[in-house]
């Protein structure tokens, strides 16, 4: 069972999209920082990590680079979550190391085929 | 050859001394005096020639002669006139070597034949007797024989000889009289061409040479040693001496009052008077006192009635005197050197007020506003009435709209007419203005067609004339005399003629110069009063002259802007280049519009919207002119209503955020229990669950679309420019919007072009344009048709641009609805928006998009039959590119 790290700091949607995944078969654990995150990423090892890029104490680019950085996450595959059309968030997403991103409201299903496509690349689909 | 046979038989019978007594030397000596003064009046060469035989043969009594003139060309003899030889013709030539006659020719002497029988070169004729031939000399060469036969042997003597060489002395002088005079007439002619063309070669004649000329030419004409030429100074009556030639002074200069001297005394005379010993003359001048002539002969110079001058010959030569032939030669010349001085003078008198006038009408453009067209005319007036010599007159201007005349000054006529109104037709001038024909009334009291207007002075003469440009009428002169002796005649027509046209011209002119003022204070108080700050400057870019706004404006007084460089003055460091640059725009390139900031006297910067513009007078540029507007509060206003603009769009941004979080867990949870109520055991709640998800869709695409624009108007959208492959995109987005095409029973085409290629641009809003473009064909389009067509065009310059277009069968626009369509929470119109659903919001955002991708969206559409959008974007947008909208 794949076990995901989905890091939000709003608590319907950590709830709503907690209760979604775990539905379709995974295993969620929950951060609701930037810095929680990070550590909870570091404390534990996860198949992928959603990372809401609006998050306080350390925002979602932020904790993306500091897992990027440490040699036990590096390779951890993450999915940035952006607020809609947000001028550049997509970017520095990337940039900051997010492997894909999904624009909020989350669309199930699409969220669901990139979850399953980066799990495939690292061989845990 | 002589052949006068018809009266050779009554010549012979009667003895040649019985006709002519020998010894009667009285008799004789009148006879020949008498032929002398007929020589004399002989008018041409035929009438000396006929009057020398006449006289021979009526006074002296010879029966047989003949006279011949040598024709240069040829040397023939040619017959001139004859008496006792009818059948010799007229005409009748010798050809050299023949007769008798040739032999004066050969040694200028008299030839006597006793015996013409004997002579080898005789030409037998009926009076073979003696013949005597006498040469005639004119001007020291032998130029005709005079021929005298008889048919007695050795019929002549000495006696005779001698009366015939006096006969034919006095024909050669009256020849060479002839001929100068000939000559003379020649000439006249030419001096009368001359005088016709003087108008036009007026500054090439002096006077001062003209009367040289005419005095050498009397002196040559008479045979005299000399002679002086003096003309009237008509102011004060004195004979004024101008050419003198060859008197034993200069006398050029001399000033002879009245009656003093022979000039003196012909000019009151009027009559020519010859005076045999100046030296014994008691009327002699002093001024003449150290002169040697002998004789003297003068005489008046009469133009008309009308004394100009008077003309003196001398000889020098006592054994010379003045006859009656050099009376008659004086008296024809007199008169054409009288009319050609007087011409002359006119002329220079013309020519002279001409310059006048024409200095005067120079002065006027100098004069600017204290010239009043009352004046000139008033000057005009008086400078007609002193060239015409007339006691007053008046003058009048055509008042067109009106259709009369309304005189504008008036000098010593008896009233003060000033201001008197007349219709054409009324009175001279009005009569005038209407015949276009100048008029002589010569007592204008008993004149049918006088005006009432006109009481005084009503025995004045009255000459007037139209003044006209072209065949317009600008106005009338009229001119009155108050003598009764005297009347207008042709010579004041004809200066009135000369006057009238300069009068119409400065008239006009003075009329152009009036209007052309006017207008000037026009554009003047239009400058000053304007509230737009106007200055004026050289080429040089230097300040001519500005306006009250631009004193204000920039706090600088007239006096001390002028002559500064504009640039310099107004302008600060920052935007100098950027003021030069517009200035010499003007000047190089024409009209500039732009705007700037300007430096104030105080040095304060006030923003203000520049328009420059070149001034160009008759062709030439000589300027340019620069008009500034404060738009200082503008400015402020309008970044006013910007922070006002981005404050509201910050504000939608903010709450479309707020509003959306909340939006997302209706959205998400909706979901989430309709995923679960089948598994609950509860599907008939599910139709309610897809419900208020549908519903928190519109409304969350609605809050997006909201906050796009507020994004796009907060200037905060960017783009992200990236390259991607077109017909990948193309197949994206049909991909996407397929089900919304067959919603609606639509059919999609898509058409792609060749070379598509990639774009060099921010996907994501190429991707909304196009999805926005073709689900409002899919909204309003019912089975229809809906085509994506994607092409790569290039331009003039080379640059590649990809043109979208989509294109529906659906209900299409009317131009009205097209007009609004781009705005902003538009749709075609309410109800519409209620049946078709959509926020109203795309179409404007699409636009943006595109506009900030450096393209447009463009629209064509027909009611009932579809629309078709079309997008055109640069291929290649450089990432540099201005960002905000």
């Amino acid at each position: 069972m794949p076990k995901i790290l989905l890091v939000e700091d709003n608590e319907m949607n950590r709830d709503m999209l907690s209760r979604r995944l775990e539905r379709k078969g995974f295993e969620v654990a929950m951060a609701t920082d930037g810095r929680q995150g990070v550590e909870m990423a570091q404390a534990a090892p996860y198949d992928l990590i959603l990372m809401d890029m609006s998050l306080p104490e350390v925002d979602g680019w932020e904790a993306t680079r500091q897992i990027r950085a440490a040699p036990g996450t590096k390779s951890v595959p993450i999915i940035a979550l952006t607020a809609h059309a947000m001028a550049g968030d997509r970017e520095k997403a990337i940039q900051a190391g997010a492997d894909d991103y999904d624009t909020k409201p989350i669309e199930l299903e699409r969220l669901l085929g990139k979850i399953q496509a980066l799990l495939n690349r690292n061989g845990r689909g | 050859m002589k052949r006068a046979a018809g009266r050779a038989t009554a010549r012979a019978a009667k003895p040649r001394r019985a006709v002519r007594p020998k010894g009667d030397l009285a008799r004789r000596l009148a006879a020949l005096l008498r032929l002398t003064v007929e020589i004399g009046a002989a008018p041409d060469e035929s009438a000396i020639c006929r009057s020398v035989v006449a006289g021979l043969h009526e006074g002296l009594g010879y029966d047989f002669l003949g006279l011949f003139l040598v024709d240069p060309a040829t040397g023939d003899r040619v017959l001139k006139a004859s008496v006792g030889w009818p059948d010799a013709p007229e005409n009748f030539r010798l050809p050299p070597g023949r007769g008798l006659s040739e032999l004066p020719l050969q040694n200028g002497e008299l030839h006597y034949t006793p015996r013409v029988a004997r002579q080898p070169r005789y030409v037998p004729s009926p009076n073979r007797g003696s013949e005597v031939d006498v040469p005639i000399r004119v001007d020291g060469r032998t130029a005709g024989v005079l021929v005298v036969e008889s048919g007695t042997v050795d019929a002549f003597d000495q006696d005779d000889f001698e009366i015939l060489t006096a006969a034919a002395n006095q024909a050669g002088l009256a020849l060479a009289r002839a001929r100068l005079l000939a000559d003379e007439r020649r000439r006249a002619d030419e001096h009368e061409a001359l005088l016709a063309t003087m108008a036009d070669l007026s500054a090439e004649l002096e006077l001062s040479k003209l009367l040289q000329a005419t005095l050498q030419r009397a002196v040559t004409l008479l045979g005299v040693t000399g002679g002086e030429l003096a003309i009237l100074d008509d102011a004060t009556g004195e004979l004024v001496v101008v050419a003198s030639h060859r008197i034993g002074k200069d006398s050029t200069g001399t000033r002879l009052a009245p009656g003093e001297g022979a000039m003196g005394r012909v000019a009151q005379t009027r009559e020519p008077l010859i005076i045999p010993k100046y030296a014994e003359w008691l009327g002699r001048s002093g001024q003449y006192a150290d002169v040697t002539v002998h004789s003297v002969m003068v005489a008046p110079l009469l133009a008309g009635q009308r004394l100009v001058g008077a003309i003196a010959a001398v000889h020098a030569d006592p054994a010379r005197t003045f006859g009656a032939a050099d009376l008659r030669l004086l008296n024809m010349f007199a008169p054409q050197a009288a009319v050609a001085i007087a011409r002359a003078r006119l002329l220079e008198a013309e020519r002279r007020r001409a310059d006048e006038q024409k200095a005067l009408l120079e002065t006027m453009a100098d004069l600017s506003g204290e010239l009043e067209l009352s004046k000139l005319l008033q000057a005009m007036l008086q400078r007609a009435t002193s060239l015409l010599g007339v006691t007053g007159g008046e003058l009048a201007i055509y008042d067109e709209a009106a259709r009369e005349l309304v005189v504008v000054a008036s000098l010593n006529i008896g009233i003060d007419s000033a201001g008197t109104r007349m219709a054409l037709g009324e009175g001279a001038m009005g009569r005038v203005a209407q015949t276009h024909e100048p008029l002589i009334v010569p007592s204008y009291g008993a004149w049918e067609g006088r005006s009432a207007k006109y009481t005084g002075a009503t025995d004045y003469a009255v000459m007037a004339a139209p003044l006209l440009i072209g065949s317009r009428l600008v106005g009338a002169m009229a001119t009155v005399h108050s003598d009764p002796s005297r009347r207008f005649g042709a010579d004041d027509l004809r200066r009135l003629n000369i006057f009238a046209p300069q009068a119409a011209v400065a008239i006009e002119n003075a009329r152009l110069y009036t209007a052309a003022q006017r207008q000037q204070r026009y554009f003047e108080d239009l400058v000053s009063n304007s509230p737009v700050a106007i200055v004026v400057l050289d080429r040089d870019h230097r300040i001519v002259s500005c306006n009250p706004a631009f004193e204000t404006l920039f706090g600088y007084a007239q006096p001390e802007a002028v002559g500064r460089d504009l640039d310099e003055l107004i302008s600060t460091e920052a935007t100098r280049a950027e003021a030069v640059g517009y200035t010499q725009h003007v000047l190089d390139r024409g009209p500039v519009h732009g705007m700037g900031r300007r430096r104030r006297k105080d040095e304060t910067l006030v923003d203000v919207e520049i328009l420059g513009v070149p001034v160009v007078v008759d062709g030439e540029l000589v300027g340019l002119m620069g008009l500034y507007h404060d738009i200082s509060e503008l400015l402020k206003a309008r970044r006013d209503a910007e922070a006002a603009n981005t404050a509201k769009s910050q504000f939608l941004a903010h709450m479309s955020h707020e509003l959306r979080t909340p939006l997302n867990a209706i959205i998400g949870y909706s979901e989430m229990v309709e995923e679960e109520v089948a598994d609950v055991g509860h599907p008939e709640l599910a139709p309610d669950l897809q419900k208020i998800r549908s519903a928190g869709r519109h409304l969350l695409a609605l809050i997006n679309d909201i906050l796009d624009l507020s994004k796009i108007e907060a200037g905060k959208l960017e783009l992200f420019v990236e390259t991607f492959d077109v017909r990948d995109t193309i197949r994206d987005v049909s991909t996407t919007i397929r089900p919304l095409v067959e919603k609606n029973g639509n059919r999609l085409e898509i058409r792609c072009g060749e070379g598509l290629g990639a774009m060099h641009s921010d996907l994501i809003k190429v991707r909304q344009t196009l999805l926005n473009l073709l689900s409002n064909a899919c909204k309003f389009t019912d089975h229809g048709t809906v085509t994506l067509t994607a092409a790569r065009e290039a331009n003039g310059d080379g640059a590649a641009w990809m043109v979208f277009s989509v294109a529906d069968t659906g209900i299409g626009m009317t131009p009205e609805q097209m007009a609004k369509l781009f705005a902003a929470f538009s749709q075609a119109d309410a109800s519409t928006a209620r049946r078709y659903g959509g926020t109203g919001l795309g179409l404007a955002i699409t636009r943006r998009f595109c506009q900030m991708m450096g393209g447009d969206v463009q629209v064509a559409s027909e009611t009932g039959k579809g629309s078709t959008f079309t997008v055109r974007l640069p291929a290649s947008l450089e990432a540099a590119a201005p960002t905000a909208s």
